[in-house]
């Protein structure tokens, strides 16, 4: 069943007074429990499109439907897990998880419940009143993974939530989180610029092209799980992936520097 | 572990209080020379003692206690009327874009605008009276917590808002779950501020419009030329004014601070 369909979105930015477009007619069907990795160079749009399709940015045209439904503002039907976490510094860790919950109305002893299952499920319970800054970059994200699964959410949307993380720190997460999406059956947008975090993740992975966007090619990875990072039969995939990509970095050196 | 902190912190507040303590030492003994020098008359300069007993004069005979009681209270009373009509300003400001920003770019002249300035104004608009009074403290420290509602709330990153919004917050729980709290750490430096301004227009205004009050004790010492009655009464004021910040808002400011982990610089 198709859970979320992007049809032909086009976003144009002001810059400086010049328009440019950032995206340029994006489709895309992410089926029900697909875990599906946007992949392209920085500044390609693909963060953008990510928060189109949260709701947080409005589309030039094009629609975002979500199980056939049109859908123009945020909701918590779509959580995000942003770069920097985003975790609330006046909070608990675990008010933290618990925030969206307490937004929707669910009554506290519920909210607890289900805040101790994804404490549990991140290995955070020992955390549960921290404060964020008593955090650790990956334990920060681990709580913003909580807090985003909590809302139980349609669609899980992930923008280069391990970017900021030590690769060891990293390939930990990429496994529990291929584990997590193995339990939860959660369908999953993930925006990287990392070829590896991409290949080991998706089991779609759609490459952007640079400015003005589109989706290029898509590649299909049908592997085992969980995929570890220094798995070598990965590679035929990561080369594929990076030979696509190479032209479209160059191409965007070629226009910064003109 | 936390007996061993909490012991620290004791020992750090004792060798404070120590250093202040010393501090003060020098400087009465420094004063003292002087007024044994006898460079400047009497009359201009009282010695240490003197000031003392004029302190226990004062306090005894109840005009201190009095006059620290009703500068206090006007200066609550209009405080609270400052925070309330200052806050709701800040957020009209931050509702209404054109306002607010024509309103921010007043705010050099609004925030640095002298309070004895407002007296004249103030005695022919509201009278000779407790009321004239407040409404100096008032226009001093209003525009102080206008503008720092408004810039708190607009400097509050963009990515608590969007995750807020993420999750389903809107209107008014979004107002109350992350506008506030997330810009609380910067409200509280601008409510310090505020209270600083307050400060300065009672103590000015009481000297140029009241019969009673601090400003007023320290302005009848001028008339009978009693300096150690104005000296007395500029050590309560000094003291008044480091209690209230220290004890109080640098304690709220601290606290969350901590809880903020925002003096944990890595």
């Amino acid at each position: 069943m198709t859970k979320l369909q992007a049809k032909n979105i086009v976003k144009h930015f002001d810059h400086n007074g010049n328009s440019v477009t950032a995206l340029d007619g994006i489709n895309l069907n992410v089926e029900e429990g697909d875990f599906v990795c946007i992949v392209g160079p920085s500044g390609c749009g693909k963060s953008t499109f990510l928060n189109i399709v949260a709701g947080l940015e409005t589309p030039d045209s094009g629609e975002i439907l979500l199980n056939g439904k049109p859908i123009s503002t945020p909701g918590p039907d779509r959580t995000m897990v942003f770069q920097e976490g985003a975790l609330f510094p006046w909070l608990k860790v675990i008010d933290n998880i618990e925030f969206g919950l307490k937004i929707t109305g669910i009554p506290q002893d519920e909210r607890r419940e289900i805040s101790q299952r994804y404490l549990d499920m991140m290995q955070l319970t020992k955390f549960a009143d921290s404060y964020t800054y008593q955090l650790s970059t990956g334990m920060k994200q681990r709580v913003a993974i909580a807090r985003a699964l909590a809302m139980d959410p349609e669609i899980l949307l992930m923008d280069e939530p391990f970017a900021a993380l030590d690769s060891q720190t990293r390939d930990l997460l990429l496994v529990e989180l291929q584990l997590i999406w193995e339990r939860t059956k959660k369908t999953i947008i993930f925006v990287t610029h990392n070829i590896s975090e991409s290949v080991i993740l998706g089991n779609k992975v759609e490459i952007f092209k640079n400015r003005p966007s589109k989706i290029k090619k898509e590649i299909i990875i049908d592997y085992r799980r969980p995929r570890l990072a220094e798995d070598e039969n990965l590679q035929k995939y990561y080369h594929q992936i990076l030979d696509e990509l190479k032209s479209e970095v160059i191409a965007q050196t070629k226009d910064e520097l003109q | 572990m936390i007996k061993d902190i909490q012991l620290k912190k004791s020992h750090r507040n004792l060798d404070d209080a120590a250093n202040a303590a010393l501090f003060i030492a020098i400087f009465t003994g420094i004063w003292q020379i002087i007024f044994m020098l006898g460079i400047w008359p009497i009359i201009s300069l009282p010695s240490p003692v003197m000031v003392a007993e004029t302190f226990a004069k004062i306090i005894w005979n109840g005009s201190l206690p009095q006059s620290i009681g009703i500068t206090l209270g006007r200066l609550l009373g209009a405080f609270a009327i400052s925070i309330t009509l200052g806050t709701l300003i800040g957020f009209t400001m931050i509702k209404f874009k054109g306002f607010g920003k024509t309103l921010n770019s007043f705010s050099a002249g609004l925030l640095s605008f002298p309070s004895i300035a407002w007296v004249p104004f103030s005695i022919l608009f509201i009278g000779f009276n407790e009321f004239g009074i407040m409404f100096v403290v008032i226009m001093s420290s209003i525009f102080s917590i206008m503008i720092s509602t408004y810039s708190s709330i607009r400097n509050i990153p963009t990515i608590y808002l969007d995750a807020a919004r993420n999750m389903g917050a809107k209107g008014f729980s979004l107002f109350r779950h992350v506008t506030i709290p997330a810009a609380t750490p910067s409200l509280i430096i601008g409510l310090r501020q505020a209270w600083s301004f307050a400060w300065h227009a009672i103590i000015g205004a009481e000297i140029l419009m009241s019969i009673v009050g601090l400003g007023h004790i320290l302005s009848v010492g001028r008339e009978f030329l009693d300096m150690s009655q104005v000296i007395a009464s500029m050590v309560t004021i000094f003291v008044i004014g480091l209690l209230v910040d220290r004890f109080l808002l640098y304690k709220m400011e601290d606290r969350i601070r901590r809880k903020w982990g925002l003096d944990h610089h890595r």
